[in-house]
């Protein structure tokens, strides 16, 4: 174990609320170093995952060590080693950006100087520097974004859990923020725990696990998991789609409808036996498509659970 | 538990203190009403009463006041920041959660001590500061006040989801604290049950201990009621008692749930 310790180790990990079975028995194991993602639906049991890794509830059943502590006799332990990102800001937005900055450094017991130095160092990385001195309440929300990143890894957390660290913007400044976490995965080599439901930004994971109903129903690594639905998707479109996907359901298998388009899951190299479908069906086709699959694919063929 | 994170509540706490500039100016805008206008109206009315004006009979009280309110507003942040997030900072630090709690508690007392002397500097400056003033047993006194204000303030905030019924906590603590307390008249001329009422109250033993270094104990009971001793005990003792109340709803709140939710706006499943 000595080569590759584990950042996560969680067996057999249960939340329930009430009668609501939020998470439901999941082991995960996450070595250093690793950028791992978790992926799921709404309402999979990611974010409480996430918070029973990070301490903040405790787990119904199962046991987590988190940094090599358990998340509940070593709760404190546990939250050094860590920084979190939660989905909504953790910041004041009466204080400035610097301000920010050095109460939660001081929460993590860094010395003033430490603080003003990391401090300069994050900013500049996530292009916050001219901004150091503006009230958090005047930054936009990109800027927000990067800022609460900076405060979840001020005291270099060995493990950096994201919570859909995205969510809410749009496509330029969710770029933005991933060059920014790259840039710093590749300085610190910190381990980060992901959780997204944009699935292209899964794409650099080394590794990404499905949940569903509080259960992991699939993991491996982005490239394994998309080659493992096949070569290719075949998209039809028609206005009476369930009676095409009956009928073809004998040569492709099963499919996922999406209103009026059917997936088929394609496993042959040899896309010219498609192009026959269009004279078979004719008129009763709107559309017919193939093309490649990716995580969303992956996605959602594992929400309908045929994966 | 290291005292960084402490001091950076402490700091955090007189930042924004200084940043709202309007509620520092109530601050100090609110004891001098009382002092000059509501106590210079019932002066004339009543004249010299037992060796002091009623002006200077108020000066505990209005101290008191300014404390009360300087502490109740910096406790009650703890649920503007269970609103606006900063909590999550402090729930992802690594200390035991009850030292939120000890934290925020001292930055309130902190922040109504710092309003008491900016109004003892604006009474100085007046020339309504008595010359007769004891200082040891005065620093003694907003010491012990303000941390058994702080504790009033955290026992509301430890109880309180939203700052939306700041006017219910205005009615039904901040007023009858400080109306039943001796501030506006001797604890020892009320009728029995309004007497009763204010030596249940901790804060009365607050507003005695100013008394004792404002005014001294008067034969005319002008002065303070009770002795020091008895003061100091009561006033260490609720704060105690309010710092463990707090502390241990705190982290039921945090341990079980109900304050991810309301820092995470979700329920049952998550996302």
């Amino acid at each position: 174990m000595n080569q590759a310790p584990l950042a996560v180790r969680a067996s057999g990990l249960v939340k329930r609320y009430g009668d609501v079975l939020a998470v439901d028995g999941l082991d995960l194991d996450i070595p250093a170093g690793q950028f791992f993602g978790l992926l799921g639906p709404n309402g999979s049991g990611k974010t409480s995952t996430i918070h029973m890794l990070a301490t903040l509830i405790r787990p119904s059943n199962g046991s987590a060590r988190v940094a090599g502590h358990d998340v509940v006799k070593d709760a404190v332990k546990v939250r050094a080693a860590i920084g979190l990102v939660f989905q909504e800001s953790a910041l004041d937005q009466t204080l400035s950006v610097a301000e920010n900055l050095r109460f939660s450094g001081l929460l993590y017991n860094l010395a003033p100087a430490v603080i003003e130095e990391r401090a300069a160092e994050l900013l500049d990385l996530f292009e916050l520097t001219d901004r150091r001195n503006q009230a958090v309440g005047s930054l936009s929300g990109g800027m927000r974004r990067a800022l609460d990143i900076v405060r979840g890894v001020i005291h270099h957390p060995r493990i950096l859990f994201l919570d859909e660290p995205t969510v809410g913007l749009d496509l330029p400044r969710r770029r933005k923020i991933w060059r920014f976490i790259e840039k710093l995965r590749t300085r610190t080599g910190m381990t980060v725990l992901l959780t997204t439901h944009y699935l292209e930004e899964a794409d650099s994971c080394d590794r990404v696990a499905f949940i569903k109903s509080g259960r992991l129903v699939k993991s491996g690594s982005p490239r394994e998991l998309v080659e493992s639905l096949g070569r290719y998707i075949v998209e039809i479109e028609s206005p009476d789609v369930s009676t095409l996907a009956r009928r073809l359901a004998s040569g492709f298998g099963d499919c996922i409808k999406d209103g009026d388009v059917a997936h088929f899951r394609y496993a042959g190299e040899d896309v010219t036996r498609l192009a026959p479908l269009q004279g078979e069906l004719g008129a009763q086709l709107s559309a017919l498509r193939w093309r490649r699959p990716n995580l969303n694919d992956v996605f959602l063929w594992v929400a309908e659970g045929k994966l | 538990m290291q005292w960084r994170p402490v001091y950076a509540v402490l700091e955090r706490e007189v930042i924004r203190m200084f940043r709202q500039r309007s509620r520092l100016i109530s601050a100090m805008v609110r004891p001098l009403i009382w002092l000059f206008v509501i106590g210079t109206g019932f002066g004339a009315v009543l004249g010299q009463a037992g060796g002091v004006s009623y002006q200077q009979f108020l000066i505990p009280g209005v101290l008191g006041l300014t404390m009360l309110f300087g502490a109740m507003l910096a406790a009650l942040t703890m649920v503007y920041d269970k609103e606006s997030g900063v909590m999550r900072m402090l729930m992802v630090a690594p200390f035991a959660h009850y030292w939120i709690v000890i934290a925020k508690m001292l930055a309130a007392a902190l922040a109504a001590v710092l309003q008491a002397l900016l109004l003892l500097i604006l009474l100085a400056v007046l020339g309504t500061l008595g010359a007769e003033t004891r200082f040891g047993l005065l620093a003694l006194g907003l010491i012990a006040t303000s941390l058994a204000c702080a504790g009033i303030g955290m026992l509301v905030a430890a109880f309180t989801r939203t700052l939306d019924n700041f006017a219910a906590i205005m009615n039904f603590v901040i007023f009858p604290v400080f109306f039943l307390s001796g501030s506006l008249y001797p604890v020892s001329r009320l009728p029995a049950i309004l007497k009763t009422v204010s030596l249940a109250n901790p804060y009365t033993y607050g507003v005695d201990l100013l008394k004792h270094a404002a005014l001294g104990v008067l034969p005319s009971g002008m002065g303070a009621d009770f002795q020091v001793w008895v003061d100091l005990a009561v006033l260490a003792g609720f704060t105690l008692a309010a710092l463990l109340i707090a502390s241990w709803r705190f982290s039921q709140e945090s341990a079980y749930e109900p304050m991810i939710h309301i820092l995470t706006g979700k329920h049952g499943g998550g996302g």
